[in-house]
Formats: C-alpha cells, structure tokens, sequence
C-alpha cells in the first residue's frame, strides 16, 4: 500500500481557448480514496475528462509507473483507469447486460466471469438484466455505471459526482459501496464532489478546487473541521 | 385472384428493395443523425462497376461482391472525407455536402458510363420459364430470390449487432458517443464502419434492382425517393421499421399500378402524401423510438 498510483504535475486544459485548468498538482497513493471538492464550475468534471484523455490536455500524468499525459481514452483505459461519468452516461437504448459487456470493451477475452461477479454485487442490476437502461432509477443508474466502470478490471476509478441527483439516502448507500471496493479490492478512488459532508467522511485525502486551482488540501477529517470549508462547502451547518 | 397474388409478389420482391435502401439510409441515420443522400447514386455507381465487370467475364456473385466492396469504401470515404470535417464545424451544412456528393458521383458515373442503359445479368434464373405456380399466379424465380437476399442480409445483420463485439459498439456510438468513448471504442472508427455498411447495402439493393430496370445514371433516383419515404414510415432510426416501411411501399405501389389505374402515372404526388400523413399523425414512424426528454 505504499507509493503513488496517480501523479498528476503542471495539469492545464480547458475547451477551445479557454482554459479551465491552470496548473493542477495532486496525487492518489495506492488504494487510497482522494476527493477532490469543489463548485459548481470549478474545473471537476474538466480535471476528470483532462486524465481520461477525452479533451486535450498538457502538463504530466503518471498512472502506475507509465506516462499517459497523451494517452487517448481507450489507452488510458488498458493501462487501468476506468471512469463513472457526471449524468452517470449509461446507454439508456442498451439492455443493462449490453451496458456491462460495453465496460468491457477493451477488455480482451472472455468477461463472463466478470458479468456474474458483478451482477452478484448488484442484485438489483442481475434482476434488471435484459430491461434497457434507460428504464432504471436514477440509483440503479448510478449501479450501473459504476458496476460498467469496474468490467475494465481497474486499478482505480475515477467518479464524477456520484451523488448528484440522488436522494440522500441513496447517495450514502453508494458511498458505502465505493468504500467496500477500496477495503475489499484496494481499489484506488479519485472522486469529485461537491456534497462536502458526505464525500469528505469518506475521503483519505482531500483537495479544495476553485476556479482551476487547487486552494487547499488536507485529510478528510482535517478539512470537515475546518470553518473557511464549512461555510463554503457544506452551507455553514457542519 | 391469381394476378393478386402475381402483383403482391412483384410488390414483395420491389418492395425489398426498398427495404435495403432504407436499411442503409437508417444505419446511417441512427449512428451520425444525417439522411445520406447520395445513397441512392453511390449505388448507382457500385451497378455500373458490377456491370462492367459481368460483361469482362467475372460470375455475376462475384462482381455483385465486389461491387458491395467498391459501396463499402465510396461511402467509408465520404464520412472520413467530407462529413466529419464538416460536422465537427456546421453540423447543419454536412446535409448540403450530403448533396453535393449526389451530384459528384451522379456525375462520375455519367463521365465514365455515359447516358445509354447497361446491361446487369440478374443472380437468379430470369428465362422465360423461370417461375412457378401458385394457385394458378405466375411467380419469378428472381422475384423470390430478391426476397430471399433481404431476408440473409436481415439474418446476418442481427447477428453482426447482437452477437458480435463489433456490433455492440455500433449499438452504443449510435446511443452515445461520450460514452462509448469512455468505455475505450473507437467512435471514429465505428462511424466508418457504420457508412461502409451502409454503402454495401446500398450497392445491393441497385445490382438488385438493375437487372429489371434500365441502368442508366437514374436508375436509383426514384427508388431513393421511396426508400427515404419507407425509411420515414418505419421510423429513421428503426432497422426494423425500413424493413416494414420498404415492404409496405412496395406493396402500396403494387396495388396502386395494378388497381388504381388513375393514379399510377401520380405514384410520386401519393407518396409525398403518404410522406406527410407520417410526418404530421405520427412523426418517429411506426416503430421509431419517441424522443422523450427527462428533466
């Protein structure tokens, strides 16, 4: 459990000629959940879609001793990031079974195994086999996609705002969930959020991101106790 | 009633042929959102190659074969070469190229097979004793076996998009190219894979429909017309429904050439009629899927 999966150094990228990101410096350490908070037009989805390789990007990213600063999304895929889309991106025309093998795209030879392992995870996926995913809840949507994310066989995943849309207690059932995958798997998780109380009691680590640079860092524990963040992230109450 | 069931044939075997057109204009459709209308003319082409070919000795199997190859790569040209540069800037003007290349290879094929009909020996047995009786109707050998290559091209596409990996990614770039991105397919790549089938289909239905028809430069325009009519009627983003909507044309135009002597010389003005009641009474087609927004 020691060493850093993720190193990301210098990382700008941003739409057109604007540039949303400017300069980003954070790191995952193996197995290891960081949360990076921040609001609405802070740069997250853009920091997720800049390590994907979905938008051009410049500046370095290590991922597991390779260079994947230039990588597209189906070479940082192989070498082991899967990610959970904002708006979860399942294919609402696919069955829910269609939507799982889709995971597995680049995955070469048989994912029978990996199917049942994760329809065993999420019954209520395995009970909805054949339905388009369309018809899902929002939560089951969200099951979904991440049960999609991890038939890539990750070493770590990447999950962009979990929790918006879904009912609270929803949102904490997921968060048990993606908890269990680092604790039983040792997965290592990049979330971010801006649902300060909930993501920051499961977060190692934390950064604060605002206007495309990281203002302030710190473990979970550490930020949720600290008053600048209460007032801004969690609406004052803590 | 021996001639009805002569005439439903003959609206059967036109009708597939439509139903091929629209299968490719709906492939299309449902992975890029664009009508291709050069289609039609790109199938124009492919029979002419097919053509040439038959007549400098190669099986007529063979030349259909590789006519459906020379579809493959016009139309896998056209997306690479003029749709998506013009997409990714004016999507709303890739219609306009669409058009453009009509005109191109429209004209292409005139340059290099001039104005006068070619001739297309048909797949199937076309002699004057080449049918059989069904209560007393005269069925064609070649009608039945027109037929007979929409229903394999049927078989071999479901099982292209249901059973293969291939197939699978076609499904989910036609539902979502974010995602499909992010599950690791190669979009670019599948939407030329998407067009090229299209073109083979489309290169099909015209070496189909050559052998009964004159091939000359305007061979599939009226066709066109009646597969982006089928096309609609199905629904344009429904394989199934250009199938349905194909068959249906056919059979329409069967019994309005045979029954309703009156308007066979207005088939045109009936289906921009049937085109309309579609679009105004249920605009996705019979069994298109409804575009419904969730808030």
């Amino acid at each position: 459990m020691s060493g850093n999966i993720l190193e990301v150094a210098g990382l700008t990228a941003g739409y057109g000629q604007i540039e949303v990101l400017h300069g980003l410096d954070f790191t995952v350490a193996n197995g290891e959940i960081v949360v990076i908070l921040g609001a609405n037009g802070a740069g997250k989805t853009t920091t997720m879609r800049a390590i994907s390789g979905m938008i051009g990007r410049t500046g370095s990213v290590r991922f597991d001793g390779n260079d994947i600063s230039t990588a597209r999304p189906d070479a940082v895929l192989r070498a082991g990031i899967s990610q959970v889309p904002q708006g979860r991106g399942t294919f609402t025309d696919l069955s829910v079974e269609d939507n799982l093998r889709a995971g597995a795209y680049t995955v070469k030879g048989s994912t029978v195994g990996d199917l049942d392992r994760w329809f065993e995870v999420f019954p209520r996926l395995l009970e909805r086999r054949d339905q388009r995913a369309g018809s899902l809840s929002g939560g089951e949507q969200q099951m979904l996609a991440i049960a999609r994310a991890m038939m890539n066989r990750p070493k770590m995943l990447l999950c962009d705002e979990p929790s918006l849309g879904l009912a609270p207690i929803i949102t904490q059932n997921l968060f048990k969930i993606l908890g269990e995958l680092r604790d039983e798997m040792g997965m290592a998780l990049l979330v971010v959020e801006q649902n300060a109380g909930l993501s920051l009691k499961l977060a190692d680590r934390a950064y604060v991101l605002e206007t495309g640079h990281i203002v302030a860092t710190g473990t979970g524990d550490e930020l949720l106790a600290d008053d600048t963040i209460k007032q801004a992230y969690l609406g004052g109450v803590g | 009633m021996s001639l009805f069931i002569q005439r439903m044939f003959d609206g059967l075997a036109e009708g597939s042929i439509y139903a091929l057109l629209a299968l490719a204009l709906v492939v299309i459709f449902r992975s890029t959102g664009q009508l291709n209308f050069a289609q039609g003319e790109i199938g124009t082409l492919c029979a002419f190659f097919a053509s040439t070919l038959t007549l400098s000795g190669l099986p007529v199997w063979l030349s259909i074969l590789i006519a459906m190859a020379i579809g493959f790569l016009i139309a896998a040209f056209v997306e690479r070469v003029v749709v998506r540069p013009i997409e990714d800037r004016n999507p709303g003007a890739v219609i306009v190229a669409l058009i453009g290349v009509f005109l191109a290879v429209n004209q292409l094929s005139a340059m290099f097979w001039g104005v006068d009909a070619r001739a297309l020996p048909s797949l199937f047995p076309t002699g004057a004793n080449d049918f059989f009786r069904i209560g007393g109707a005269a069925i064609r050998y070649e009608r039945v076996g027109i037929i007979g290559v929409l229903i394999v091209v049927l078989l071999l596409l479901y099982l292209l998009f249901n059973k293969t990996k291939i197939g699978l990614a076609m499904r989910a770039v036609a539902n979502n190219q974010e995602s499909s991105n992010l599950v690791g397919i190669r979009v670019g790549n599948i939407l030329i894979l998407g067009w090229g089938l299209a073109g083979a289909i489309g290169a099909l239905s015209a070496v189909m429909l050559a052998p009964s028809a004159a091939l000359s430069g305007t061979l599939m325009l009226g066709p066109f017309l009646l597969a982006s009519v089928a096309a609609v009627l199905g629904g344009l983003d429904s394989p199934v429904g250009a199938v349905v909507g194909g068959i249906l044309i056919g059979l329409l135009k069967a019994i309005l050439i045979g029954y309703v002597s009156f308007l066979s010389d207005m088939l045109f003005p009936v289906m921009l009629v049937v085109l309309l009641g579609v679009l105004i009474f249920r605009p996705s087609g019979l069994f298109g899927t409804e575009k419904v927004v969730r808030v």
